[in-house]
């Protein structure tokens, strides 16, 4: 081709008057990106308005009153709620389980982490992947196997190694406390763990040179340097319990411990549906939430990032020595109660008749389990929605959030950190609020009300809420691993003539492969357990998996609703692990490991 | 296939900051030039402007006449038809060597034939057939250079920029791939653009070199010229390690600042304050040139194979000498500079 022929465009250009003119006009447009503007309208519709219906709510009583809407503003609901004892002990009730589980999971987690990073304890390994089961299981299904063994007729209670006065403590703050701790544990560990996998060892080999001792060595040396990552542990955590749908609509509910998620519920479904009280509920929780994220911005502020560098040397291992048998037993008893004890629970159940008869072969049956698979049934029905909304919702969310993030990589200006604030920020948005907000936005705002896709009442509003949850995270996980490349790849490849399209293809997409994956895999498993979207915007057609289990166990059906959850738990697990697998396969086959420019963000992804 | 570029009056700022300053710059069919400078002097955000991956504020830039850049008009960087090395070669880690040369062609539209045809030619020149089905993690330094230059020259392009492409590899190798890719790329006749901060690089490799400060092109000439007659004190001082040294010029002769010696023959030079440029290789006996005599302390002496390099002070002034033998430090060593070597820069 000559050179001629290759600068056909210019030779338009270069053409009479009005294509030059056309050609200045077009130029014009091309600057004017309208990529801000999509960006805006799609966090506005998928979560700005129907946070700020939630928000009007509270001061705007009438507003959705479905008899006779008015916009009169009035401070009546506000005035209700913080007269009225059952809120004032649900804020409480809230701020102890939250502020009590931040510390003690932290405590946990960070140990959690220093084992699995630092000490040369047996089965290392496995205890290091403990965390992350525990983290894909969904809160409801551990605090519903806590209740089926605790319970007064509970496994453990059988057994007659709990005493009547412990049941009665366990269904109150202390039980919640350890409940909540074992679940959210692996948080901490994550974050702590990033942190020390980036604090390298040269200020410790600095310190023991100068003759420090390791006690003093982790006191004044790695202590304060890991200060900001236990700080985010301890916020992150408390703003987790905060939100948490999954504890408060089983475990707390058994033991009459009212926090404000469920409120929320209650006020949204139970009859008389009391909507503004939903809505001061709803913003009490989130000025909370957001006061906390608030401070975690400020503290992340004052931290100097220099100080944890990726040029690091890696961290020294410690050899326990003998200790490192007690150390492993005790994380491997953490690893049980965390995970294992509750999964037997429920496996125990899926395969019992009744509760009471406890664990004995008279009462063994396989009947849950075929009940749950026969096709044509209910649970069957839930199952396979559940997998289908999961699927659908994990490849839209994906798909979007992988163009959005190439889009955003190559702009410049604001709109790159902008984006990334409003994700971080919405990832801060319960759920419950989000399911109440989809509420009032597509079932009482007038020209939403009959919108015929999404539509209220549909599973195309439970998918879009689904998307509108996972979405934050996706985009933050891609861009993260997009933010790796180095820009001159797809610079070169554009030197080439190639288009946009076939770059994001060929040349971004494979280089960040493992990281789509792993953002549709945390997409579906998330939204095949999500609770509170999928119990505020139930469809007409049937529900999904997580609150038919809600529902079974509340109607006496435990057998049945673990069953279903076991088997939830094996089809999606063992489909997620496939793909991981298969994946993880395909890109070291091609070489892709080494794309990523080494540098310390991915830290940054699971502290998000 | 190869064309010349003009680049005429590009201004640039990034962040508030102007980074190219009404910059002109003209390269003839078939040259090598460097752009040469510091970190900040703009020579990257140049480079990046020409290939079409930044857009600058004002200004206009052909290729063969034709324009690829004008404020009415802009040419996207995918159809300039110019090929860039860069610095970290952004060879695409999940691609075989093959892949990564065809895989520009195919977008390109060619037949089966020329992209084969042109793969080959581009992996034969380059010495890289034997590697033809190898991932870039699988190849040195070198080879990896390699490849970078042979997925340029398989896409024959018009011109060819280079982003400092080897300040990656280490100093025993960085001579040998300098002196290969020059070869390859003379041999194959393009226009090259080529940018470092390496003044050894740069006189080695260019035809011209266009010495940039700061926004702007402090000097555009060959290097024998930029060598023998840096345009500037910015100049003299970043080229070649020469030392200058301050004084006055009266008369036709040149007298050091702070300290008391003998005037300095300065035959053409105008009256007034200016910097005397001594090249440590000029050094010569104090008796071979009387007339351009200067006398100083050694204040340290290091071994460099060839000579020794001394550092002499004279008066609050250093400088740096190219000595046949070694002389203890506090000594006072006598020297001069051959009269037509003496370049002075008047303000």
């Amino acid at each position: 081709m000559s050179h001629e022929q290759r600068l056909g465009a210019t030779a338009s250009v270069r053409g009479s008057g009005e294509r030059q003119l056309g050609a200045f006009v077009r130029s014009v447009i091309a600057r004017v990106s309208v990529l801000p503007f999509i960006i805006y309208a799609v966090f506005a519709m998928l979560l700005g308005l129907p946070l700020l219906l939630v928000l009007v709510q509270a001061v705007m009583p009438g507003l959705f009153d479905a008899n006779a809407p008015d916009m009169a503003l009035s401070l009546g609901p506000l005035e209700k709620a913080f007269g009225s004892s059952r809120v004032g002990n649900a804020v409480v009730n809230s701020l102890e389980l939250a502020i009590t589980t931040a510390l003690t999971a932290t405590l946990l987690g960070g140990a959690f982490a220093l084992l699995a990073r630092r000490c040369n304890i047996p089965a290392r390994r496995f205890i290091s992947a403990v965390p992350w089961l525990v983290f894909l299981t969904p809160s409801y299904l551990k605090a519903l196997a806590w209740v089926l063994l605790i319970s007064p007729g509970g496994y453990l209670a059988q057994w007659g190694i709990l005493s009547t006065q412990f049941i009665h403590t366990f269904f109150a703050l202390p039980g919640l406390v350890f409940v909540q701790t074992l679940n959210l544990f692996p948080l901490a560990t994550f974050v702590i763990g990033a942190a020390l996998a980036g604090l390298g060892s040269e200020y410790e080999d600095a310190a023991r040179m100068a003759g420090v001792r390791p006690l003093r060595i982790w006191l004044h040396i790695n202590g304060p340097l890991l200060m900001p990552a236990i700080a985010l542990s301890l916020i992150t955590i408390f703003a987790e319990v905060l939100s948490d749908f999954g504890m408060a609509s089983t475990i707390a509910r058994v033991s009459n411990f009212g926090v404000l998620t469920y409120g929320i519920y209650a006020a949204a479904s139970d009859y008389p549906v009391d909507f503004p009280m939903a809505g001061v509920l709803a913003l009490i929780l989130l000025l909370l939430v957001v006061g906390v994220v608030m401070v975690d911005r400020l503290l992340r502020r004052r931290v100097d990032p220099r100080l944890i560098s990726g040029r690091s040397k890696n961290g020294r291992i410690y050899d326990l020595g003998l200790w490192r048998w007690p150390a492993a037993i005790a994380a491997l008893t953490i690893s049980v109660l965390a995970l294992f004890l509750p999964v037997a629970a429920i496996a125990a159940r899926a395969f019992s008749r009744t509760l009471g008869a406890g664990l004995t072969f008279g009462n063994f049956t396989a009947a849950n389990v075929l009940t749950a698979l026969s096709f044509g049934t209910d649970t069957d029905g839930a199952l396979l929605r559940s997998l289908a909304y999961a699927g659908i919702a994990a490849v839209i969310t994906c798909g979007g959030a992988l163009i959005l993030a190439a889009e955003l990589d190559r702009s410049r200006g604001i709109l790159r950190p902008l984006v990334l604030g409003l994700s971080l920020g919405a990832v801060a948005i319960p759920g419950i609020v989000l399911g109440f907000g989809y509420i009032l936005m597509w079932n009482r705002l007038p020209g939403f009300q009959n919108w015929p896709f999404p539509h209220y009442g549909d599973a195309s509003l439970m998918v879009t809420g689904y998307i509108a949850a996972a979405l934050p995270y996706c985009l933050v996980i891609i861009m993260g691993a997009i933010g790796q490349l180095s820009p001159s790849l797809g610079e070169a490849a554009k030197l080439h003539g190639v288009g946009a399209t076939r770059r994001l293809l060929r040349i971004t997409l494979p280089l960040v492969l493992l990281s789509v994956v792993t953002a549709f895999l945390f997409t579906f498993i998330r939204t095949m357990f999500e609770l509170p979207i999928s119990q505020m915007l139930v469809p007409v057609n049937g529900p999904p998996v997580p609150p038919m289990v809600t529902h079974l166990f509340s109607h006496d059906q435990d057998g049945l609703g673990s069953a279903l959850s076991l088997l939830s738990m094996l089809v999606a697990g063992s489909g997620a692990g496939f793909i991981w697998l298969f994946a993880k396969r395909f890109v070291t086959r091609r070489g892709v490991a080494s794309a990523v420019m080494p540098t310390a963000a991915s830290s940054g992804i699971s502290s998000s | 296939m190869t064309a010349s570029l003009r680049c005429s009056g590009i201004s640039k700022s990034l962040g508030g900051r102007p980074v190219l300053d009404n910059l002109s710059l003209s390269v003839n069919a078939g040259e090598v030039v460097s752009l040469l400078g510091a970190s900040g002097s703009g020579k990257t955000t140049l480079l990046r402007i020409i290939s079409g991956l930044t857009d600058p504020d004002r200004g206009q830039i052909t290729l063969d006449g034709r324009t690829v850049w004008s404020p009415n008009a802009a040419v996207p960087s995918e159809q300039r038809g110019i090929g860039m090395v860069f610095q970290d070669y952004a060879l695409w880690p999940h691609m075989s060597v093959e892949k990564n040369l065809g895989f520009g062609l195919e977008s390109q539209r060619l037949s089966q034939r020329d992209v084969a045809e042109r793969l080959n030619h581009a992996l034969e020149v380059t010495r890289l057939a034997a590697y033809r089905g190898r991932y870039p993690v699988e190849l040195s330094g070198g080879q990896q250079q390699r490849v970078a230059i042979a997925r340029c020259l398989a896409a024959r392009p018009a011109l060819m920029l280079f982003d400092e492409p080897l300040s990656n590899l280490d100093a025993a190798l960085r001579e040998d791939m300098r002196v290969e890719m020059m070869d390859l790329v003379r041999s194959e006749g393009i226009t090259v653009v080529y940018v470092t901060h390496d003044q050894a690089e740069a006189m080695a490799v260019s035809d011209r070199i266009a010495v940039m400060r700061a926004g702007v092109i402090a000097q555009f000439d060959t290097p024998q010229a930029i060598y023998q007659k840096p345009a500037n004190a910015f100049v003299a001082g970043f080229i070649g390690g020469f030392s200058l040294v301050r004084g006055t010029v009266h008369q036709g002769m040149f007298k050091l600042a702070g300290v008391e010696t003998e005037p300095l023959q300065a035959t053409g030079a105008r009256s007034g304050v200016g910097d005397l440029v001594i090249r440590p290789e000029d050094a010569r006996p104090a008796t071979s040139h009387p007339a351009t005599r200067l006398q100083g302390t050694v204040v340290s002496q290091a071994f460099q194979g060839r000579c020794w390099r001394l550092v002499i002070e004279l008066g609050k002034q250093r400088v740096r000498l190219d000595w046949p033998d070694a002389v203890p430090t506090g000594t006072t060593l006598g020297f001069s500079i051959p009269p037509d070597r003496c370049v002075i820069l008047t303000e």
